[in-house]
């Protein structure tokens, strides 16, 4: 670049009939060092933009990572949305809750039973929809070793007795209006990090007898689907009991 | 010559725009810590950022927020006891006292798989007069609207958003 520069103020000194002119050297040099400069930013801002892309790509891919641990919503045969958690396939995982009177009631207190996992809300009207169809259906396949732990969102402030009493009443109001036979336990906020975040309710993880989690559906879909996802934790049940096979732990 | 600068600055203009607006695109999703960046709340509020009322009078200030469409939030008086209000409130040591608060009135909605269920909810932009008092003086206030939205299927947890207002007291 400086050579070329160099040249064409000689080739003009030479139209102009003149030699070189010294004088002229620092603003050559000026104009040399301007677009250095310039090339220069260029350079840097190619690199800052080369830099600001990876990172974004591996923010997007951290993301993903983050997304996958939280289940997808992916639409089954009928086209609506179903949950498919990054559980399926997976043991259910462990926890040990209160029940309204205080008794601890753990997940693997069931081992061996068909377990249908649902977090709902006094303050959630779909679970209201929901919870009927639950009863329903726990006492047509109780038989076949199905249990259903109903396990509550609403929050609870431990650290106010008073509050907790209330609050305690209130699940227990609706558990005696809705009339649910099955346990219920409080808390799911404390387990709701390995269950994928319960961002939304109802949610429900369908549990074969071998402990793995067999299905799981987010939000109110229909009696059903439900019905179809007990069946497979039956099965599972059933499967794992008819083959003789060896049934892994719960912990 | 002198075009051969303007043209390296042009193009040297060019390079940095493209860039800011590559970086600008990517706005990381994630925090600085790696921490994935938070949900966006069901309720967004929307205006006013700065309002001047009579400092020490009861003043009223129209708030204003919007709701995706698809969601909804109970009213400030569900019909149902265990549904959570919506409800406005201003932190004491603020400077400006929440006076009392007019909500809009619910909108009758029901469930699809529940149709006899008359919920009272809000949805799309919804106003709340709040009738505030200020002291004289600039106060930046965060007031907080606590809601619990739903869709047709299911329900987020109840949620407290933060509306940022400037009050000044004169």
């Amino acid at each position: 670049m400086v050579s070329v520069l160099a040249a064409r103020g000689a080739t003009n000194c030479i139209r102009l009939a003149c030699p070189y002119n010294i004088a002229k050297r620092p603003i050559l040099m000026k104009r040399n060092t301007l677009v250095f400069s310039a090339v220069l930013f260029i350079l840097a801002a190619f690199a800052w933009a080369g830099w600001a892309n990876w990172e974004y790509r591996r923010q997007a891919a951290e993301r993903l990572q983050a997304s996958a641990g939280q289940g997808e919503q992916v639409p089954d045969s009928s086209g609506a949305p179903q949950y498919v958690p990054a559980l399926l396939g997976k043991p259910a995982p462990q926890f040990t809750l209160e029940d309204l009177n205080g008794k601890k009631v753990s997940l693997a207190s069931y081992k061996g039973r068909a377990l249908v996992i649902n977090f709902w809300a006094t303050w959630c009207a779909p679970c209201k929809i929901e919870t009927p169809w639950l009863i329903e259906l726990r006492n047509r396949y109780a038989a076949q070793g199905l249990e259903i732990l109903g396990i509550s969102a609403d929050d609870i402030d431990r650290g106010d007795p008073r509050k907790l009493n209330e609050e305690k009443r209130g699940i227990a109001h609706f558990v005696q209006q809705m009339q649910m036979p099955y346990p219920v336990l409080i808390d799911a906020d404390s387990i709701s990090k390995p269950y994928g975040g319960l961002d939304a309710l109802p949610t429900s993880f369908f549990v074969g007898r071998n402990g793995n989690i067999v299905a799981a559906q987010m939000g109110l879909t229909t009696k059903d689907d439900i019905e179809r996802s007990i069946k497979k934790a039956l099965a599972n049940y059933q499967a794992g009991g008819s083959a003789g096979q060896q049934l892994p732990e719960w912990n | 010559m002198f075009e051969t600068k303007t043209g390296s600055g042009i193009a040297l203009a060019a390079v940095l725009t493209l860039s800011a607006a590559l970086a600008q695109g990517q706005r990381p999703l994630v925090d600085g810590a790696g921490r994935q960046a938070a949900k966006p709340a069901a309720v967004a509020y929307l205006y006013p950022e700065q309002v001047t009322v009579p400092a020490g009078k009861p003043s009223v200030v129209a708030l204003h927020f919007r709701i995706p469409p698809g969601l909804h939030i109970n009213s400030h008086t569900p019909r149902e006891s265990e549904l959570i209000p919506t409800t406005l409130s201003i932190p004491a040591d603020s400077g400006v006292r929440l006076d009392g608060a007019v909500y809009p009135p619910g909108s009758e909605f029901a469930l699809p798989l529940d149709p006899k269920t008359k919920l009272s909810v809000y949805s799309g932009e919804f106003i709340i007069q709040a009738r505030i008092v200020a002291t004289a003086g600039g106060h930046l206030v965060e007031a907080r609207l606590r809601y619990q939205a739903c869709d047709n299927n299911a329900c987020m947890p109840p949620k407290t958003i933060t509306a940022a207002i400037d009050v000044i007291g004169k």
